[in-house]
């Protein structure tokens, strides 16, 4: 195991890492704002991915593929928000869940009618198909570098909208305190749905971006739904920093797990061993990281609430 | 060897810089109503929560009928005598004031680990729930869900939660907060009532109340045991009436 | 307070119109008793493996509806300890075990214990807390599922061999089956209506509705927790150790998260914490996406619309809508 091989799976686990924070931060305000479990989070990511396809596949540019892509899924979340989630906001996370889970029902129903139930081939765009020579002996994927860069860039950009203008001032109030924005006059109803959209905005960017290097398929929201939870688990809920800190953690563990723990258990274990103990703790390296942080933290690394 | 009913000692108790309790000493005598009176922020929360359980003290000991109650859990410490009262009423809201008093009697009367007889079939605890409910004046609303009582009704019944476990010491958290005059005397009558069964502390902002009821006073000031007396003692305290009774009128 | 404990109803057993709903269980009992006898006769065989499914996964539901509805515990990883009682079966049978009582007590045994070793961990959180760190658990067991070789891994286990009851009693055959497994599901329901009447049934109802004050009252709350996470683990174990002999085969993928949501969406749409809320939400849930399949392929969007449906039109379920009806009938 190289050194090359170590810094190839680090930038892996940073682009995941990346893109999975720009799907944890929209849950994690609308958890910590809206108090509201919304699993079709997952849902519009899948939207994201599977417009960002159609529309490279219909012959835009890539970028213009993206962007249409996020738009059309900011339209629909507008509408469902004004339609169902407006109305769970007064309701128990129970209630949430399953209507949330019943959203989610119906979009895969949805999209298998439109692309069918068949796995869509989302094609990287041809300038970018090729390796990018970061250093003398390492070849890196120039799709991948523009994850991270576009990661990084919406990073900052989330992170000057939250702590520098003043709706994100608005946003940092609802989630420290709701109860007291209100009473201090914020239009709540307004911050809730910018806040709702602002996230599925994000979740659809992601969507878009990961569609060439990963499965464009029925049930890719739902699979992505379990690592974000646990992002914001561990970052805390309603809070974008904490985002960001544990997603990063979340990608780079995962992504380590999975490439080193087998090898370095080969080093000390017979190889049958070696492969299922290996597997398993690969799957289970961000639960092992989500229960240390907890028990460390119980209320995760940078809590919004008082 | 004091012969007092409770003694905290030394209570200590810190939230990151801010020390909330500082070395308090607290005793109450059996039959007693001892009045925990203090402006707002002096701490008289953390110590009941410390005194119940709720809280663990950073040092200093708690002793109820010479057992020393300090490393026991909350609920172990209900069975050795001290029960509690919550600021805010809570009750079981959803159900009837009857099924509250069974539920609270049902934790002094056996194991609640029974999972095969039906409840519905003990009557010892149907009688004891009732004579609870005849006790605290509730007979007549009995069968009413508990959340459509008026406020000072759900405070009885709240009060009746805690006497089911037929404590020694009583731990009442400013049990007339939110209610009217007449409610409030209605409550007064009830607390001096309960004298005979067991020793009260009592926390309270409203000062009339504290004055017809208490036998001694304790003044928390800043987490500090400011003064300790009998009320004419306390009320003449110059210190008392300079940082609580001079800033604050009476409720 | 954490938001994640489910609206609790004071209402307890007989919600239903007395003398009716008095004779509808064993009215119900007897039908599906008979129904190995009727179904040749209506050519419905098919269905009797799909009835027997779907009164296992009631098992597993009650057991949920007990630990959520009456006991407040919002946790997430049911599917993971029906997979742990289903492999234990697996276990067994591989090291040559042949006998139903030792296979599926050794399961309801062994998944009372991983449940516990669950619930001790994770009792001492709330909320989304704890749902998350019970999620963590099921989805360790399933990569541990998952990446032993010895039980199949991924491709899963076939159990060949029917397991025996003795006495006569062949559970190969698919009408005996059939009644064993009703047998057990009777007793299941029983045992909860009896445990939801008992001191213990209400002492969790006490802690789901008011946790602060049951401690303040002198209960042992986080024993009495474990107490229903462990025998809630010991029937969904069962359930799994069923599940095993039914289908004659065991694989991860019924220990994956998205068994347990569907678990939970069955037993709210039943209506939580009622009595009749998981036999009802199971065969609603299970019998409308058999019928749905047969006639389309989107069969999922319908189901989804009858969640959202029931989330605002009948927020206590269809048991609530059905107890409701009768008291302003």
């Amino acid at each position: 195991m190289d050194s090359i091989f170590v810094l190839e799976q680090l930038l892996n686990g940073l682009g995941y890492g990346l893109m999975l924070f720009l799907l944890a931060a929209g849950l994690s305000l609308v958890f910590g704002i809206m108090d509201t479990m919304n699993l079709a989070h997952g849902s519009l990511y899948m939207a994201g991915a599977y417009l960002a396809a159609q529309a490279h596949a219909a012959g835009a540019g890539f970028a213009t593929a993206v962007l249409a892509a996020v738009a059309v899924t900011v339209a629909i979340a507008f509408l469902l928000e004004l339609a169902i989630v407006r109305r769970l906001y007064a309701r128990d996370h129970l209630a949430q869940v399953i209507a949330t889970f019943g959203i989610i029902l119906i979009a895969d129903d949805v999209v298998k009618a439109i692309w069918g139930p068949s796995p869509v081939m989302a094609a990287m765009p041809a300038a970018l198909a090729g390796p990018v020579q970061l250093l003398p002996e390492l070849p890196y994927p120039a799709y991948r570098l523009l994850l991270i860069g576009v990661g990084l860039v919406v990073a900052l950009g989330l992170y000057l909208l939250v702590s520098h203008t003043r709706i994100g001032m608005l946003v940092r109030a609802g989630a420290s305190n709701r109860g007291m924005a209100e009473l201090m006059g914020v239009r709540v109803g307004r911050v809730f749905s910018f806040v709702f959209v602002l996230g599925a905005a994000l979740a659809a960017l992601a969507g878009a971006l990961m569609g060439p290097i990963s499965a464009v398929q029925i049930g890719m929201g739902e699979a992505i739904l379990i690592p974000a939870l646990v992002v914001i688990v561990i970052g805390g809920i309603g809070s974008v920093r904490g985002a960001f800190v544990a997603a990063l953690l979340v990608g780079l563990v995962d992504t380590a797990g999975r490439a080193f723990l087998p090898p370095a258990l080969r080093a000390v274990l017979p190889p049958a061993l070696a492969a299922e103990l290996g597997a398993a703790l690969a799957g289970i390296a961000m639960y092992v990281l989500m229960a240390a942080v907890l028990i460390l933290k119980p209320a995760g690394l940078f809590p919004a609430r008082g | 060897m004091s012969a007092s009913l409770f003694r905290a000692e030394g209570l200590v108790k810190r939230f990151g810089g801010l020390l909330a309790t500082d070395r308090v000493e607290l005793t109450v005598e059996a039959g007693e109503i001892h009045a925990l009176i203090g402006p707002n922020g002096a701490g008289k929360s953390t110590l009941v929560n410390l005194i119940s359980g709720l809280l663990t003290p950073d040092a200093g000991r708690i002793v109820l009928d010479g057992r020393d109650l300090t490393a026991l859990p909350a609920h172990r410490r209900v069975a050795c005598g001290l029960s509690r009262c919550f600021q805010v009423t809570s009750v079981f809201g959803a159900n009837t004031v009857f099924d509250n008093l069974l539920l609270a009697v049902q934790a002094h009367a056996g194991s609640s680990f029974r999972c095969f007889g039906r409840r519905s079939a003990e009557t010892r605890l149907h009688e004891r729930a009732l004579a609870l409910a005849h006790a605290l004046g509730l007979a007549e609303v009995l069968h009413r869900v508990a959340a459509a009582l008026p406020h000072g009704m759900q405070r009885r019944l709240d009060v009746a939660l805690a006497l089911a476990a037929e404590p020694r010491l009583l731990l009442l958290d400013e049990p007339m907060a939110g209610m009217g005059p007449e409610d409030s005397a209605q409550m007064v009558a009830l607390i001096r009532g309960l004298r005979a069964r067991c020793a009260i502390l009592l926390i309270e902002h409203d000062m009339d109340a504290v004055f017809q009821l208490a036998d001694r006073i304790t003044v928390l000031a800043s987490g500090r045991v400011l003064a300790t007396g009998a009320v004419g003692y306390i009320r003449a305290h110059p210190e008392v009436q300079a940082v609580y009774l001079g800033s604050e009128a009476p409720a | 307070m954490s938001r994640f404990d489910a609206a609790p109803s004071a209402v307890p057993a007989a919600d239903l119109a007395p003398l009716a709903a008095r004779l509808l269980p064993w009215v119900l009992l007897g039908l599906l008793a008979a129904f190995p006898l009727l179904a040749p006769v209506f050519g419905l065989e098919y269905w009797l493996g799909f009835v027997r499914r779907l009164l296992i996964v009631m098992i597993a539901a009650a057991s949920l509806n007990f630990l959520l509805g009456y006991g407040g515990m919002a946790a997430l990883g049911h599917a993971g300890v029906i997979g742990v009682g289903a492999y234990t079966v697996v276990a067994l049978v591989d090291a040559g075990v042949g006998s139903a009582w030792l296979a599926w007590g050794a399961a309801l045994a062994v998944s009372a214990l991983a449940a516990a070793a669950i619930g001790a961990l994770s009792l001492r959180t709330r909320g989304v807390y704890f749902l998350m760190i019970t999620l963590a658990f099921a989805q360790m067991l399933y990569y541990l599922a998952v990446s032993l070789s010895t039980y199949g891994g991924d491709d899963g286990y076939g159990l060949y061999t029917p397991l025996a009851l003795g006495a006569g009693v062949d559970t190969g055959d698919e009408a005996v089956f059939f009644w064993v497994v009703l047998a057990i599901a009777a007793a299941v329901f029983a045992l909860f209506s009896r445990v939801a009447a008992s001191r213990f049934g209400h002492a969790l109802m006490g802690i789901r509705d008011n946790e602060t004050r049951m401690s303040a009252l002198g209960y042992p709350v986080f024993r009495l927790k474990l107490a229903a996470f462990a025998g809630a683990g010991a029937l969904a174990g069962l359930a799994g150790a069923l599940l095993a002999s039914h289908n004659a085969f065991v694989s991860p993928s019924l220990m994956h998260w998205t068994e347990s949501a569907t678990l939970l969406v069955m037993v709210v749409l039943g209506g939580l914490g009622r009595r009749w809320g998981a036999p009802l939400g199971v065969a609603v849930w299970l019998v409308l996406a058999e019928l749905l399949k047969l006639h389309t392929e989107y069969w999922h969007g319908p189901l989804g619309l009858l969640l959202i449906a029931v989330v605002f039109l009948a927020p206590r379920g269809l048991a609530g809508l059905l107890a409701r009806r009768r008291r302003t009938a």
